[in-house]
């Protein structure tokens, strides 16, 4: 261990260990890309809400201060005094489809008890936000709902509402 | 170290047949420092002890089967939710707790904090004594009855009280939800579980009494927020008497 | 008799399958155990404490004996199964109505699923009050945690494939629960049910899950678990001064 060169090149460490600690990371490296690209596999291919846009009938055919269901594109068309607008009829507390209780004028979620008002608006209950909406078109008198574009809102303002 | 002699710490004695091997000073294995040998072989005995187990069980399981069969619903519909919905039995919990505060609080941050204190029960506690008997001593015994009790009667009143006086709806547009729906729970939650602790703390209680206290508390809890969940939640998730559910519900449909 | 067992034992076949003789004596009762892969998780000789029935209760050979039960039933139900969401229910419906014990077959693997979330909580009550999860068995109740986690993993995803109004809306509701973890709450869960909304693609995954990476994940915890019961010193009642 007698050297007659200073030491001051050499490194705090030595090759043993810095190859040990390359082949470690190296290692890891591959683990992480593994384990990215498993991930990345299970991630489904998405596609948000389930489907296009759903016709949901002709304007004239909902009254003004009606709930309507329209099944196929699993959403209530309400149409208020203002105009239209399409509530996802999920909750937006676990995901129960929300049936319109005509009688007290609300939609009441069985699952946990959620009350929501005529605009989709939370009035008792769990819920944190009001229900979501689907973007309206309207083209010649026919209402068509997007229902693969829902948006979450935190609370109900008249430019909600599209014109009809 | 070649050239230091060689220092045997426990020299052979020729004339004996024995010797001394080695000191063990804290014991790595269970038989060091224990009374007389108590054991038995296993085979058969403990291979008995599991047949017979296993025919008890598939009796039991038989007779189960026999008198009730699994239910079955209609056809899976997405656009109608069945009124009530219910998780599973044993998540029944968590949606009780759900009707009681945030879904983030009560259905994400508690579940976690509570496995993780599960998890951590015996880094905590980590004194060896006491092992191997049912409540460690007479004071743990005593320690988790009254816990027990004080569950037993504390969360079904926690729960007749958030329900009939519920501060979210109260508090509903007066203060900001989440200081309804987060910050009120957790408080109140806090007092509830800290309140036996504070208690006990006064007894100077080893760290075996109080991991006594408080998974009695949280085991105790589950059991009671399971409970009311599965059995006296009816229609609408409103609370009944199991055996007056409107509609012929029954809460046993859920199994 | 001895004769007939004599010349059993000792006979070429019996010799190439067990490497020990009949057991009636302690060198053999330790080979028994010993030389045989699915015994030699028992200890040779176990101690009168952990053998006494109120303290164990025979809790944790209950949940093994359950997860038995239920891999052989879940087998035999996977010939009449097939996880697609037209299939799924009529398959369950035809196997009540049609297959000879069709439906006993469901009765016992549904009540047996609920038995082993039973029994599971009540063993981790047990080791718990028993302080059974002192050192050197901490190790070990972490892997007790695992499996009682998975446990209900297993439970929860063998709920939705009878694909009924029941299966859809509790794993609907209880799903939905994990979107409400902060940050990726969302992706969880669509990572968990592959889509949106509960469909076809969340009863593939689930199939997947409760079939072959639960049951694959239980049997090799439950090994470990056991092995370190024996390795840890047996019952935490062994160590009892009592």
């Amino acid at each position: 261990m007698t050297h007659s060169q200073p030491e001051t090149t050499k490194s705090e460490i030595s090759r043993r260990n810095f190859l040990g600690l390359s082949f470690l990371g190296a290692f890891g490296v591959l683990i992480a890309q593994t384990l990215g690209a498993t991930l990345k596999f299970l991630q489904p291919v998405a596609k948000e809400g389930f489907g296009g846009e759903v016709f949901a009938g002709r304007v004239e055919e909902f009254a003004i201060g009606s709930v309507n269901r329209i099944l196929s594109g699993r959403f209530f068309l309400v149409r208020t005094e203002d105009g239209l607008l399409a509530l996802w009829q999920k909750c937006t507390h676990l995901g129960c489809s929300i049936p319109w209780d005509e009688d007290k004028q609300q939609f009441h979620c069985p699952c946990h008890g959620s009350v929501f008002n005529e605009v989709g608006e939370v009035t008792g209950g769990p819920a944190p936000r009001p229900m979501d909406l689907f973007p309206i078109t309207i083209r010649s008198g026919e209402i068509w709902v997007d229902t693969g574009n829902p948006t979450q809102r935190s609370r109900f303002e008249a430019d909600q509402v599209t014109d009809a | 170290m070649t050239d230091l002699p060689k220092k045997d710490a426990f020299p052979k004695d020729g004339t004996k047949t024995y010797s001394l091997v080695e000191l063990v000073k804290r014991a790595p294995t269970t038989m060091i420092e224990k009374g007389p040998d108590n054991t038995v072989f296993a085979f058969p005995l403990v291979a008995l002890i599991e047949l017979l187990l296993s025919l008890g069980l598939g009796a039991v399981l038989m007779l189960m089967s026999l008198a009730r069969n699994a239910p079955l619903e209609e056809f899976a519909n997405p656009n109608t939710t069945t009124d009530p919905a219910k998780a599973p039995w044993y998540f029944m919990g968590l949606q009780e707790m759900l009707e009681h505060g945030h879904p983030t609080l009560m259905a994400v941050i508690f579940p976690t904090i509570m496995v993780l204190f599960v998890l951590a029960i015996p880094y905590l506690d980590n004194n060896r004594q006491g092992s191997g008997r049912w409540f460690t001593s007479e004071r743990g015994k005593k320690i988790s009855w009254y816990t027990a009790l004080y569950s037993l009667v504390v969360m079904p009143a926690f729960i007749l009280l958030d329900t009939n006086f519920p501060p979210r709806e109260l508090l509903r547009g007066v203060v900001p939800d989440f200081i309804a729906q987060v910050m009120v729970p957790s408080v109140i939650m806090g007092i509830i579980v800290l309140l036996p602790v504070l208690i006990l703390w006064r007894q100077k209680p080893t760290a075996r009494e109080v991991m006594l206290v408080l998974f009695t508390l949280l085991f105790t809890s589950a059991i009671v927020f399971t409970v009311v969940g599965f059995f006296f939640r009816g229609p609408g998730f409103e609370l009944y008497w199991p055996w007056n559910m409107p509609d012929g519900y029954s809460p046993f449909d859920n199994l | 008799m001895s004769a007939l067992v004599e010349a059993l034992t000792n006979s070429r076949i019996w010799r190439s399958i067990f490497r020990h003789g009949w057991p009636d004596n302690p060198l053999d009762r330790s080979l028994v155990m010993t030389s045989n892969i699915f015994l030699h998780l028992h200890p040779v000789k176990v101690n009168r404490k952990s053998l006494k029935w109120t303290y164990s209760f025979g809790l944790g050979v209950l949940s093994v004996l359950l997860f038995l039960v239920l891999s052989v039933t879940g087998v035999l139900l996977m010939f009449y199964y097939a996880p697609a969401v037209e299939h799924a229910y009529t398959d369950i419906v035809e196997l009540q109505t049609q297959i000879p014990f069709g439906q006993l077959l469901r009765n016992l693997h549904r009540w047996g699923a609920h038995l082993m979330v039973i029994v599971v909580v009540l063993h981790m009550a047990r080791v718990f009050y028993t302080g059974a999860y002192k050192p050197p068995r901490e190790f070990n109740w972490i892997m007790g945690v695992s499996l009682l986690l998975l446990t209900f993993g297993a439970s929860f995803t063998g709920y939705l494939l009878p694909w009924d109004q029941l299966a859809f809306w509790a794993i609907t509701v209880g799903t939905s629960v994990a979107s409400y973890a902060p940050g990726l709450g969302d992706q969880m869960r669509q990572l968990m049910i592959g889509g949106p909304e509960i469909g076809q693609e969340a009863l593939t995954r689930f199939y997947a899950l409760h079939i072959m990476v639960i049951p694959a994940l239980i049997a090799l915890i439950t090994s470990v678990h056991i092995w370190r019961v024996r390795k840890d010193g047996g019952l935490a009642a062994n160590d009892s001064e009592e």
